[in-house]
Order: C-alpha cells, then sequence, then structure tokens
C-alpha cells in the first residue's frame, strides 16, 4: 500500500504586524483608550471636604449594634429568604425557554436577537424599579418582591443560560443528529447533560444574589428585611441599622460558602478526564 | 429483521427502474446497496475526491486508506450526510427496495466517530442508549430508553470489556474506553450501514482484532455494509473485502482493489 503524501511546501510563513489585529487584541486596546477618556467621572464636587472625617463619624453611628432587635430581624429575614427562594424558582422556569430562544447553537437568528432585546430591556431596569411597579399593581407585601425579583433575575438568568447552552460543543448533538435524532433528542442527549451543571450552579449563584436583592426592594415597601432597613434608615437608628446588616452579611455568607461548595463539586466532575486532570 | 418505523418528515425517493424489487438489471443479483455516481468533494478550496463512481453491496466490508488530508473523513461525512457533496450524489437502497438520499438514511446509519462524539457529561450506559435515538419519539426518550434496551446495550458493552464502566461519565475513562463505547453505541442501533472513521485507533493489537472481527461479523453474517478507514494495512488485509484508497495529491487517482 503505497501512500503518496503531499510535498512541503518552502518557506516559513511569517505573521504579519496587521494579522495580528484580532478582535481580541483590538477591543482591549479600545478598551484601554476607553479608560483615558473617562478619567473626567473622577472629579467629583471639586470642594476641599475632609473625606475620611466624614466617613469616621458617619461608620461611628453604627457602633456598637443593638441586638435587641434580634427577633424581628430573624422573622424578616426569614421572609427575605422565601421571597429569594419563590423568585428564583420562577425565574428558571421562564429562564428556560427564553435562553433557548437566545441561543445562538438551538435557535434561529432572528429569534436570537428577538429574545436578547428582550431580556436586556429586563435587565436594564434595576430591581428597585420593578418592585416599585409591583408594589404598585400589588400593594406592599412579599408578593410583590417575589414579582420583582422574577422578573429582574429572568433578566440574567436567561442571559447565562443561553451562555450555557452556547458554551455546549454541539458537535455532539450534530453528531446525534447523524444517527436519526430529532431536534428534541439532540438537545436532551447531546446538549442538556453538559449544559444542566453550568444552568444549577448560576441558579445557585441567582438564590444568593436574591437575597442580597431581597434586601434592598424591601425599601419601597415589597417586604422581607429591606423593610427593617428602611425603617431604621428613616429614623437613623444606625445601631439597629448595623444588626441588620450583621445578619445580611451571615445569611449571605453562609449561602455562598455553601454555594460554592456545591457548584465546586457539580462542575468539578465536569472537567475531569484528560490531560487536565 | 430490524423494523424501522419511519418518522414524520422522512422522504423516500422514487425507485429508478419503476418496481422497487429488481433494480439491477441482472436477475437473480441484488442491486447494490450503496451507489455513488460521479462524487465530487471539495473543501477549502481543494477537491479531495473527485469523479468517484461506486457501488458497495449489502454485507461487504470496505476499507477506506489514504495518507492523512486525503479526504477520507470527508468521504465518510458525505455518506452520512453530514456533507453535501460538491457534485455527484450517493444513494442507499433499504431493505425493502427503495432509494434514499444519505440524509433520510440517518437511522440505518451508525457511525463511529473518529473524535467519538459521546457526551461527555453522561454516563457510558446513556451514550450507547443514544444510538437508538432514531427509533423513538422524542416522547418515548424523554424520560428514558426501555429497560429491555437498557439490558442489551449492557451486554454490549460486557462484550468490550466496558460492563463495569456502566455509570461512570465519558469523561472519566480513557480514550480506549471511550473509541470502545462510541463503538458499542453504533452496534447497539443495529444499522443497515456501519462509517466508522479509525475505530481502532486508540485500541491496542488484541481489542482492535476483536472490534474489526465484530465488524466483520455484522457484514458476513447480519449482511450489514461496512465503510471503515483504516491505517494499518495488515487489519485491512485480515478483515477487508475491498480497500478503496483515495490520493492526497491528485483526487480523480481514487482506487479500489478486491482483497479476496
Amino acid at each position: 500500500m503505497a501512500e503518496q503524501h503531499p510535498r512541503p511546501t518552502g518557506t516559513f510563513p511569517e505573521v504579519k504586524w496587521h494579522e495580528r489585529l484580532n478582535v481580541l487584541n483590538v477591543s482591549m486596546i479600545i478598551f484601554l483608550v476607553a479608560v483615558v477618556f473617562s478619567s473626567p467621572a473622577m472629579k467629583g464636587s471639586g470642594r476641599d471636604l475632609d473625606y475620611l472625617g466624614n466617613f469616621l463619624r458617619f461608620a461611628g453611628n453604627f457602633f456598637p449594634p443593638d441586638f435587641s432587635v434580634t427577633g424581628v430581624v430573624l422573622l424578616a429575614l426569614v421572609e427575605t429568604f422565601q421571597m429569594a427562594v419563590m423568585a428564583t424558582f420562577f425565574a428558571v422556569i421562564l429562564s428556560f425557554p427564553l435562553a433557548a430562544a437566545g441561543a445562538q447553537t438551538v435557535s434561529p437568528k432572528w429569534v436570537v436577537i428577538l429574545a436578547r432585546m428582550t431580556m436586556n430591556l429586563i435587565r436594564t431596569i434595576p430591581s428597585l424599579i420593578w418592585a416599585l411597579i409591583a408594589v404598585a399593581v400589588v400593594g406592599a407585601n412579599s408578593l410583590a418582591g417575589v414579582i420583582a425579583l422574577t422578573f429582574y433575575s429572568t433578566g440574567y438568568l436567561g442571559k447565562f443560560f443561553s451562555d450555557a447552552f452556547e458554551s455546549v460543543d454541539v458537535e455532539v448533538a450534530k453528531g446525534l443528529r447523524a444517527i436519526g435524532a430529532d431536534p428534541v433528542q439532540a438537545f436532551q442527549h447531546g446538549m442538556w447533560p453538559h449544559a444542566k451543571p453550568l444552568i444549577w450552579s448560576y441558579s445557585l449563584w441567582m438564590l444568593e444574589y436574591n437575597i442580597r436583592s431581597a434586601a434592598i426592594v424591601g425599601i419601597v415597601g415589597a417586604g422581607g428585611i429591606g423593610v427593617q432597613l428602611f425603617f431604621y434608615q428613616d429614623y437613623q437608628m444606625w445601631d439597629k441599622f448595623a444588626t441588620v446588616l450583621i445578619f445580611i452579611l451571615a445569611l449571605v455568607t453562609i449561602l455562598d460558602f455553601l454555594g460554592e461548595w456545591i457548584r465546586k463539586k457539580v462542575t468539578n466532575r465536569m472537567n475531569r478526564g484528560g490531560l487536565s486532570e | 429483521m430490524l423494523t424501522i418505523r419511519r418518522k414524520k418528515g422522512e422522504r423516500m425517493l422514487p425507485s429508478t427502474n419503476g418496481s422497487p424489487e429488481n433494480v439491477s438489471g441482472h436477475a437473480g443479483e441484488e442491486a447494490p446497496h450503496l451507489r455513488i455516481r460521479n462524487l465530487g468533494i471539495r473543501r477549502g478550496g481543494r477537491w479531495l475526491v473527485r469523479h468517484l463512481n461506486l457501488d458497495v453491496a449489502r454485507g461487504e466490508f470496505l476499507a477506506v486508506v489514504g495518507a492523512s488530508g486525503a479526504g477520507k473523513s470527508s468521504l465518510l461525512a458525505c455518506l452520512a450526510g453530514m456533507l453535501k457533496p460538491t457534485e455527484g450524489e450517493v444513494r442507499y437502497r433499504c431493505t425493502e427496495g427503495c432509494q434514499h438520499e444519505p440524509e433520510n438514511f440517518r437511522r440505518r446509519t451508525g457511525i463511529i466517530f473518529q473524535n467519538f462524539m459521546l457526551t461527555g457529561n453522561n454516563t457510558v450506559l446513556s451514550n450507547v442508549l443514544c444510538g437508538r435515538v432514531g427509533r423513538y419519539s422524542c416522547l418515548r426518550t424523554l424520560f428514558g430508553f426501555p429497560g429491555s434496551d437498557k439490558r442489551e446495550a449492557f451486554s454490549i458493552l460486557n462484550d468490550l470489556g466496558l460492563g463495569g464502566y456502566l455509570y461512570r461519565w465519558a469523561v472519566e475513562i480513557s480514550g480506549g474506553e471511550q473509541q470502545r463505547t462510541a463503538i458499542a453505541r453504533a452496534l447497539f442501533q443495529e444499522p443497515e450501514l456501519f462509517l466508522a472513521d479509525e475505530p481502532v485507533s486508540n485500541l491496542d493489537a488484541y481489542l482492535s482484532g476483536r472490534v474489526l472481527g465484530i465488524l466483520r461479523q455484522e457484514a458476513s453474517l447480519r449482511r450489514r455494509t461496512v465503510f471503515c478507514v483504516l491505517h494499518n494495512p495488515d487489519l485491512v488485509e485480515r478483515f477487508a473485502d475491498k480497500a478503496l484508497s483515495l490520493d492526497p495529491v491528485n483526487p480523480e487517482s481514487w482506487r479500489l482493489r478486491n482483497l479476496h
């Protein structure tokens, strides 16, 4: 079996300078130029203020924290947690169709553009504005908070999920199509196993994020610990305010560690194998 | 006998010679399983193959050989309907006698991809079960494959020495084990045609012989046609009926040799 091989070519092909101007390099240069042009944003009021003194005077109000309100705060914290859980749950459900529509590897181009615009629009509106709308519709209670956070996090999760779908190698799904799978089967068996761990880890991150947001949306009356936060702020009870912050910090930290641990467990198995081990 | 339900949207081409039974013109001789006419594949600005004419009988084991870059994988992709030929045509004849384009023959085509195309984050068992996605509707497979299929997949994996790996993820096993999983998936599919792109590249001599022996049996005993890209001349001599060699320099000078 005499196999013929192509002949080697002569000279070593050099890379020209303009061939290095790919999207990565050019956009990095543009960003650095933007940094230079954006320096006026650092100007401030121009008056000579005692920044450090101002800060110390204000921060001093927080100490020592007043723990007499612990009971009330814990109850509000539970409500905040419940709001975040419900909002994340609904957001995950709503995000799936939106994410599939927004993934270039799943949907046709015009659907992708439409879905991405919708998600951008949702994300553009801050959670506080969503909360104002929800409070106007359903009144000042935790339902308003759930609605506001659901919309807000749908904008984020939709984007994350569609990124997750896009990060999956479509070749496997194509391979399944080549042996007779229909589009749903190709997605279920070729893409979903890869996207699932990513999607779950994004969802857990969103839950953490929602707990932090749930504390904020309460400020406009949408239930949860934010109501406390707003009340103490309004009456300048900074020591009680500090207590609320401490409890929020504790809850978020615990969830952060837990989420990190689960995410690691979930994605580690995914990346095992090959030379990366 | 393998029966395959037609999925929605699958088109059958009208048989060229009218009657679906005897088309070749020679009474008693079966029409070729695969007919390639004037096939040309052009990729990346150059012709890989041109004017390829080939009739492959049902149950034939055909080895595809040639230096790397000669277009072996592209030819297989073309036969699998994953790549449109630049010119010419490929036609399959199914057991019922109808002619098909490669795109409509997919469920009857078992492919062993060069890079396996396994779902890494899925178990070996699920990957093998995926061989039969074409047989069932997406609603049937939404919550898993039938139990009988699972036992069948297990016995195929057992034959290939992967019985203990059922619930390992595909990313967690070695290259050779992944390759055997891909082979198991194709065997489990029970296709009419195997397209194997270097199916033994990661296997030792013993396993190579075993896998090609299984494919040889599929061809001889169950009359399934095998297209197999191979690099090792000894293996080609031992297992193939015919060898199609492609030339990386001159796309028109392909050669078909009878080995037995």
